[in-house]
């Protein structure tokens, strides 16, 4: 048995594949527009165990999910309501370069950085 | 024929690429360029001193690569519609095959500029690349005799004196910029995209204030070319603040201008820092040929 066996990567994907990719909305978020037009994000987050365990042995009630809030910007309340279930990571980003004007590359960093973090939060998932 | 081709001006160096390919990685005195596959071209090219020898130069290329690929290297003859293209310079063809790719490539060499570029073209299965090469090389130009040097990436496009170096650069979604000096002398040219985000909130004149402060120097509105545009300056008012500005670590001469181009939805920036007086009249051919395609 190898003791440092290195981790394999996973499969990967191209970049062709990966803006084929085709985003949607957690459904267990919940959105709120504000008067500006940006929208508000509310999403659940599950507490870590560690700290779960701690609140438990405290008394407290153990695993709670809390609600966290996302408030966009208008770059990120565009790109959001472009998000539809339908619309490929490659037509998001035409659609927003269109819109405001820009080169392809700058549009597909600004909108694929801004799917990363959405996706880190666990607000959208590629299907 | 002509929207279909865009221009790309770096380190001196000039030449078309079809309008859907993009700059994917940008160094000194290097370009690749990708289209929606992955690369299709790549080139590099730096001054040569002494003679130039194509062969020493393949073979070092060569030698730089895997073992499997260095097999793959050979010199190809010149194809007769590349050697039309490129009659400007002395060149030489390779090809080489790797497991996924094959590539064909030229070394150029220009005798009036001493320039040695090494341009290649990677070929896949489904890649229409072989189409467009003879067009792109027949493109390709190394020098000016005018004194100036053109950039050109992405949507600008800039023309400055062949004096002032390139020292570094910035391309962000949002915010390019590019750092030229001469002497002591800073001269940097900004580019924001999405204007109407950026002046959704505030002026012109409050975004400018953002960019650059030059001590108690405001930033004053005006329009050029119908354009929106703000500019601010400072500079040494008394003799004996003069004298002084000599021995300062900081600039003491600063100008900035900034101005909204509406239509393209972005805002172009000219700074320019130094210890001695700007010459008003290069900052005025350098805003004017700074521009967005």
């Amino acid at each position: 048995m190898k003791l440092f066996k290195k981790k394999s990567k996973g499969p990967s994907i191209s970049r062709a594949e990966a803006l084929d990719r085709i985003p949607d909305k957690n459904v267990q978020i919940s959105e709120e527009r504000l008067d500006s037009g940006e929208v508000v994000i509310h999403y659940p987050v599950t507490m870590r165990p560690l700290f779960a365990g701690l609140v438990k042995r405290f008394g407290g009630p153990g695993v709670q999910i809390q609600t966290k809030k996302l408030q966009l910007d208008a770059l990120g309340t565009s790109v959001w309501a472009l998000i539809d279930g339908k619309c490929s990571v490659r037509q998001l980003i035409n659609s927003f370069a269109t819109t405001h004007q820009l080169e392809p590359r700058e549009a597909e960093v600004a909108v694929t950085q801004f799917l990363r973090e959405l996706g880190r939060r666990g607000l959208i998932g590629m299907r | 024929m002509l929207n279909r081709w865009k221009e790309i001006a770096w380190y001196g160096m000039r030449f078309k690429i079809p309008a859907e390919w993009q700059l994917s990685q940008i160094g000194v005195r290097y370009l690749s360029i990708e289209d929606e596959l992955g690369p299709v071209m790549e080139i590099k090219w730096a001054p040569v001193k002494g003679q130039f020898s194509h062969s020493t130069h393949l073979k070092r290329l060569s030698a730089l690569q895997k073992r499997q690929l260095r097999k793959s290297v050979k010199p190809e003859p010149v194809s007769s519609d590349w050697a039309e293209a490129l009659s400007d310079f002395n060149a030489s063809e390779f090809s080489w095959q790797s497991h996924s790719t094959r590539g064909r490539g030229a070394l150029l060499y220009c005798p009036n500029c001493r320039n040695a570029t090494l341009i290649q073209f990677f070929q896949k299965r489904s890649n229409p690349s072989q189409a467009f090469t003879v067009d792109i090389l027949a493109s390709i130009r190394d020098h000016r005799s005018d004194g100036q040097i053109l950039w050109a990436a992405y949507d600008i496009r800039a023309l400055m004196p062949e004096t002032y170096q390139l020292e570094s650069y910035r391309f962000e979604a949002g915010q390019y910029e590019l750092d030229f000096t001469e002497g002591s002398q800073h001269v940097v040219l900004y580019r924001w995209s999405m204007a109407s985000v950026l002046l959704d909130k505030q002026e012109l004149v409050q975004f400018a204030k953002t960019v650059a402060r030059f001590g108690k120097a405001e930033p004053v509105a005006g329009t050029i070319d119908g354009h929106d545009m703000v500019e601010w300056s400072t500079s040494p008012v008394a003799d004996w603040q003069r004298q002084l500005s000599r021995f300062k670590g900081k600039a003491s001469y600063c100008w900035m201008g900034l101005w909204h181009l509406e239509a393209k939805n972005r805002i172009l920036g000219v700074k320019a820092e130094g210890k001695k007086p700007l010459d008003t009249a290069v900052l005025d051919h350098i805003c004017t040929h700074y521009e967005i395609v």
